[in-house]
């Protein structure tokens, strides 16, 4: 390995600072400011995979501004960023993606016209620089000051909607990835310390493997702390969810792919090259380290099962998905790095094209949670292809990406005698297949007029009591219904909802509360006792706006008005976010439907991106060498010299 | 020529001090003019006084030729360089400020000169009763600055202080008087070099903790702050931007020139109740001022006691005495000098420009006025210790300091002031730029602007204070700058871009700072 002064990684950090201060100065100009996006996007990928054939050479990239802190006296911390493979697997994912998601986020934010987009992009290009900074980093405290600055740089993307719930997760985000970073400074502080030394060296720091092993052991555990904050380890990730209030395109490159993969990957580095595999199997953190992955990786799987918010469910998938990479390094085996290193490309393919998946449909239908996704297959048939696609990939199944890198994690697993994590990461599987295939099998095999019922969903926790009421949300709306029970119900609905006196309960959480029976504000006064199997049959599309939407409710009966009422606000009160579009998720009064398959159901600028990334974690499954991330991987791997 | 900048760099203020003061004969608003050119000419005595130290480690004047023990010393060294150049360039920052800002009386100038010179001298002395005098002209001329709008509250504010402010210097005085009873000596390096083998006298125990005690007060450590909110809130806010930047950054000075120079290390090593005793202190500090600062509805109030926090982090690494934490400490103690002041300086412009003075009348005004916001976001942000920053330099460095002294409980605090810090500032971010748009306080707030136009009624919406009758003043919010110019802008921008800048400064602290350090 031979280190080149080169500034190309220092070139691939900046020009997308240059790009924060075009796209603010083009605020005026979209098109402009779009165009400036995109070209710094490219540009910033130019530099980064130019870098590549040198590295898989076996050069690294090295840059210094000099020395950026020190002890008077001792030798100091240099202000150096250094591109080696795993920077490089890092940096190049980041970058490549961005291109798409630009793409895709000037699609998504003109479909929805959203306010803020000159902040939205400009905060994005900075995240970006953050994020390659990140990745090129040459020491822990280098890597600190690039990962405080990504997290200041997209908390303007998390609070974009400016609403409570935006702001609250705003809050919740920083105090949990600031609260990271104080634990990262500190064990940071603590390895200086110890080993007089921050630098990364590939296969661990020398002088840390003498160090005091109970300090070296808490200053192991502040860092993966800190960094498993935003790498969401449990119990560590509860602002990931919550952070889903963002624009999709946020919660598809950075809340699945660069500031969740900054946590990751500041794992990587502490486990490969800070402790180095030997030193954590001496000092004995990595078993405990893999437990808490375990464990996060099946708790997160059971609850996705019960998240009927799309983004949502794919947030929580996120959160065991990363512990499968935090599980692949903790293991300490060469198969079981190269695995968990080579989840992060994949992942990141896979769950962007789910989260543009989910995107393309809030924009063209105002639909976000998947009880309102029956037969959208016909309506988005592209889309839901792709979403297949990457879901099975997900799920381990071959041909995808998620298939190769789970291979490597399972043989690692094994390898490292550590059959119980092999055993959970196939449970796992299955866990991913449960939870993304209903929203396959119902998209293409149902229509919204004739579905099931999704037990697992809608059931409250702790079972149901045999006999429910029908109403669920509060009494305010069924007085209207019983005043004016028919044509305006669901208008009424609509009005009401603004002034929904107790905001606070979250549908999500108890899972749909129009199915769940009592769990909420159980209106005793409500007329209609009903019995349990009829609700997904009776419940009826009849939460748009179009003035004849008791037309076809009719032959339901008297339920029939006043269950579309029980709709609406719920949906509503599911996506804030939508309220000021004055229209509600879930189908049209008449299904679904049916759009031509090519380009009939949305933008280009969409589609093109959610094939692109389809296409890329194919590429990853079917032949990983070629697509470079597994030579990458495989450099990593050498060059920590991990022995099998 | 090195051997007469010390005492220009303190006669040249103090002196033209009295020039408005006699133009007022013939004219009213000519001062400002006097103190520009005094604060160019003491810019240029600094920057001279910087270039010496860095050339020759240190510059010495011995005034009037008696030398010590009976004459009195000047002496800047690594540890007052940055200091002296802190205050040179503040002092010229907030008179940009002031030209459109006001106030624009002579006497107002007059004791703004004072002011310079008496924190040039506690900076460049050495000799510690020398110090105690700059220490009351500083005070003095404090007072005066507090009250320069006239106003009832700030009236009360400066009277709060100079009780304060005066026990504090009495009790500084009583700690000099007991090191002079021992040693018979005030030079700084004569008193050390004879306390030297008597650190566990009765007698040099009750100096240290006079000293320290009164210098507490003056920096305003928790709980001896009690003036400073006050005279921070109701000063008006050019003053508040002045005093904020360097009063108590110059009494923080003189706790780490104490410890360093006078007790030295070696007295800690000997007495380490003392150590903990100012490590506690530090520390108590810092939770508190935080606590108090995440409570606090006005910006003013707010940053006042988020000063309280950042002082108990610069006196904890002072008091940690090692090489890093000394480096950490005149780090902080120079970028919180900066951060504070612009961030006044920002509050001053937001005041003026929408009438907001609490948090709640931040709502949106990121949008409003977006240069300034910014610049308050960057500050903020570099406060709470976000690399790269001076705040987070400083903040590393104590840290290191912390760990390496094996004093672990101040490197969790340290560490947890990050937190407690995002807590005040992430709150005043969110109203910048993502309160929801529909609220109340921002019709209130449109309100305040438009009247803001004439200057007739803006307090009427927006002063916290219900009695407005009792202020006095001429116009009811008479703290706020009467208009905006591009120039009070640029100075929150310079003092934004100058602690990012500064993050990458190490080399030239650590060039200074060399020579001192223990």
């Amino acid at each position: 390995m031979t280190e080149v002064g080169d500034p190309r990684p220092i070139v691939a950090v900046l020009v997308s600072v240059v790009g924060t201060v075009g796209i603010l100065a083009a605020h005026r100009r979209p098109n402009v400011r779009e165009a400036v996006t995109l070209s710094v996007a490219v540009a910033k990928f130019g530099v980064v995979a130019s870098m590549v054939p040198g590295v898989l050479a076996g050069d690294v990239y090295v840059w210094s501004l000099g020395r950026f802190v020190g002890v008077p006296g001792g030798d100091g911390v240099a202000f150096a960023l250094r591109a080696d493979a795993l920077g490089l697997l890092f940096a190049a994912l980041a970058s490549l993606l961005w291109i798409i998601t630009s793409l895709y986020s000037i699609g998504y934010m003109r479909g929805l016209e959203e306010h803020g987009q000159t902040r939205y992009f400009a905060a994005f290009a900075m995240s970006l620089s953050a994020a390659v900074g990140v990745a090129f980093a040459s020491n822990l405290l280098v890597l600190f000051v690039f990962y405080e600055v990504l997290t200041v740089a997209t908390y303007p993307l998390v609070a974009h909607d400016e609403t409570g719930e935006a702001r609250a997760a705003g809050r919740k985000y920083l105090v949990y990835t600031i609260g990271g970073g104080v634990a990262i400074l500190a064990g940071t502080v603590l390895v200086y310390r110890l080993a007089g030394t921050i630098a990364f060296t590939p296969g661990g720091i020398e002088t840390l493997a003498a160090a005091d092993p109970v300090l070296a052991r808490a200053g192991f555990a502040l860092l993966v702390a800190g960094f498993g904050v935003k790498a969401g380890l449990m119990p560590l990730h509860s602002w990931l969810p919550d952070a889903m209030v963002a624009p999709t395109p946020v919660s598809g490159l950075l809340h699945a792919v660069a500031v969740v993969k900054s946590g990751v990957f500041g794992v990587s580095r502490v486990v490969l090259d800070v402790y180095g595999p030997e030193t954590v199997g001496k000092l004995g953190v990595g078993l405990p380290l893999a437990v808490v992955a375990t464990v996060t990786l099946l708790a997160a799987s059971v609850i996705a099962l019960r998240k009927d918010h799309l983004k949502r469910r794919l947030a929580y998938s996120t959160v065991s998905q990363l512990s499968y990479i935090v599980l692949g390094l903790a293991l300490l085996g060469p198969n079981a790095i190269r695995g968990g290193l080579l989840h992060i490309p994949a992942h990141a393919f896979m769950k962007l094209a789910l989260f543009f998946c989910a995107g393309i449909v809030h924009v063209e239908t105002h639909t976000d949670h998947i009880s309102e996704m029956a037969g959208i297959g016909r309506r988005m048939p592209v889309t839901m292809a792709a979403f297949a696609v990457a879901a099975a990939g997900m799920a381990g199944i071959p041909l995808v990406a998620g298939f190769v890198s789970k291979f490597y994690l399972l043989v690692g697993a094994v390898e490292a005698g550590g059959a119980v994590f092999a055993v959970a990461l196939l449970v796992s599987g299955v866990l991913n297949v449960a939870y993304f295939w209903p929203v396959v099998y119902q998209a293409f095999f149902q229509t919204a007029d004739d579905h099931d019922a999704k037990p697992v969903v809608e059931a409250p926790y702790g079972g149901r009591r045999a006999s429910t009421l029908a109403r669920a949300d509060g009494g305010d709306e069924a007085d209207d219904d019983g005043a004016d029970p028919d044509l305006d119900a669901g208008d009424s609905a609509d009005d009401t909802d603004a002034d929904d006196p107790d905001p606070d309960v979250d549908p999500e959480e108890l899972g749909r509360p129009d199915f769940s029976g009592e769990t909420v504000d159980r209106d005793y006064g409500e007329p209609a006792p009903r019995v349990d199997g009829e609700y997904a049959v009776d419940r009826h599309p009849s939460d748009h706006t179009v003035p004849d939407a008791d037309g076809a409710d009719d032959d339901h009966g008297p339920d029939a008005g006043h269950d579309g009422n029980d709709h609406g606000p719920d949906a509503s009160v599911g996506h804030d976010d939508n309220d000021d579009h004055g229209h509600h998720g879930g189908p049209p009064p008449g299904g679904w439907e049916r759009r031509d398959p090519l380009g009939g159901e949305s933008t280009w600028f969409m589609l093109g991106p959610i094939l692109a990334a389809t296409t890329g974690a194919v590429a990853l499954g079917l032949v990983p060498y070629a697509a470079v991330f597994l030579r990458l991987v495989d450099a990593v791997v050498s060059a920590v010299g991990v022995v099998g | 020529m090195t051997d007469v900048l010390l005492p220009l760099l303190v006669a040249v203020p103090v002196l033209a001090a009295v020039a408005p003061l006699l133009l007022s004969l013939r004219t009213t608003e000519t001062g400002w003019y006097v103190a520009a050119v005094t604060c160019a000419v003491e810019a240029t005595l600094a920057a001279a006084v910087v270039r010496a130290v860095s050339l020759d480690g240190a510059v010495r004047h011995v005034v009037g030729g008696y030398e010590r023990p009976y004459g009195i010393e000047l002496v800047a060294d690594g540890l007052s360089a940055p200091v002296v150049a802190l205050v040179a360039v503040v002092a010229l920052g907030v008179l940009a400020f002031a030209y459109t800002a006001g106030p624009r009386r002579n006497s107002f100038y007059s004791a703004y000169l004072l002011l310079v010179g008496g924190l040039m001298g506690v900076t460049v002395t050495g000799d510690l009763f020398n110090m105690f005098v700059f220490l009351e002209i500083t005070g003095l001329a404090t007072y005066a600055l507090v009250a320069a709008d006239r106003s009832g509250r700030s009236a009360v504010a400066a009277l709060k202080y100079l009780i304060l402010g005066t026990t504090g210097a009495s009790l500084f005085l009583i700690g000099v008087g007991y090191a002079f009873v021992e040693t018979g000596t005030l030079n700084m390096v004569d008193l050390a070099d004879r306390l030297a083998g008597g650190y566990g006298d009765r007698t040099v125990l009750a100096s240290f903790g006079f000293i320290l005690v009164g210098l507490g007060l003056k920096t305003a450590v928790f709980p001896l702050h009690t003036w400073q909110p006050d005279a921070y809130t109701y000063a008006p806010d050019t003053v508040t931007t002045f005093i904020s930047a360097l009063v108590s950054t110059v009494a923080a000075y003189a706790v780490g020139r104490v410890i360093l120079t006078v007790f030295t290390p070696a007295f800690f090593e000997a007495v380490p109740a003392a150590r903990t005793a100012v490590l506690v202190f530090a520390a108590v500090s810092i939770l508190a001022g935080s606590a108090l600062a995440a409570v606090q509805s006005e910006i003013k109030r707010l940053l006042a006691y988020s000063s309280v926090s950042q002082f108990g982090l610069v006196v904890a690494g002072f008091a940690l005495v090692t090489p890093d934490a000394v480096l950490g400490a005149v780090i902080h103690l120079v970028g919180h000098g900066l951060m504070k002041g612009g961030l006044f300086a920002a509050a001053g412009v937001m005041a003026a420009r929408h009438g907001a003075r609490t948090v709640g009348d931040y709502a949106r005004l990121g949008y409003r006025s977006p240069v300034v916001a910014g610049a308050v976001g960057v500050l903020g942000v570099v406060l709470v210790g976000v690399p790269p920053s001076v705040g987070f330099l400083g903040k590393w460095y104590i840290a290191v300091g912390a760990v390496r002294a094996g004093a672990w409980p101040i490197a969790v605090v340290v560490f947890l002031s990050t937190l407690l810090t995002l807590s005040y500032v992430a709150r005043l971010l969110e109203r910048l730029y993502f309160a929801g748009s529909t609220e109340p306080t921002v019709a209130a707030g449109a309100d305040a602007d438009a009247d803001a136009g004439t200057g007739a009624e803006a307090g009427v919406d927006v002063d916290p204070d219900p009695d407005p009758v009792a202020d006095g003043g001429d116009r009811p919010d008479s703290r706020a700058p009467a208009a905006v110019s591009t120039g009070m802008v640029a100075v929150v921008v310079a003092a934004a871009v100058v602690a990012v800048a500064l993050g990458f400064a190490t080399a030239a602290f650590e060039t200074f700072l060399g020579g001192v350090l223990p």
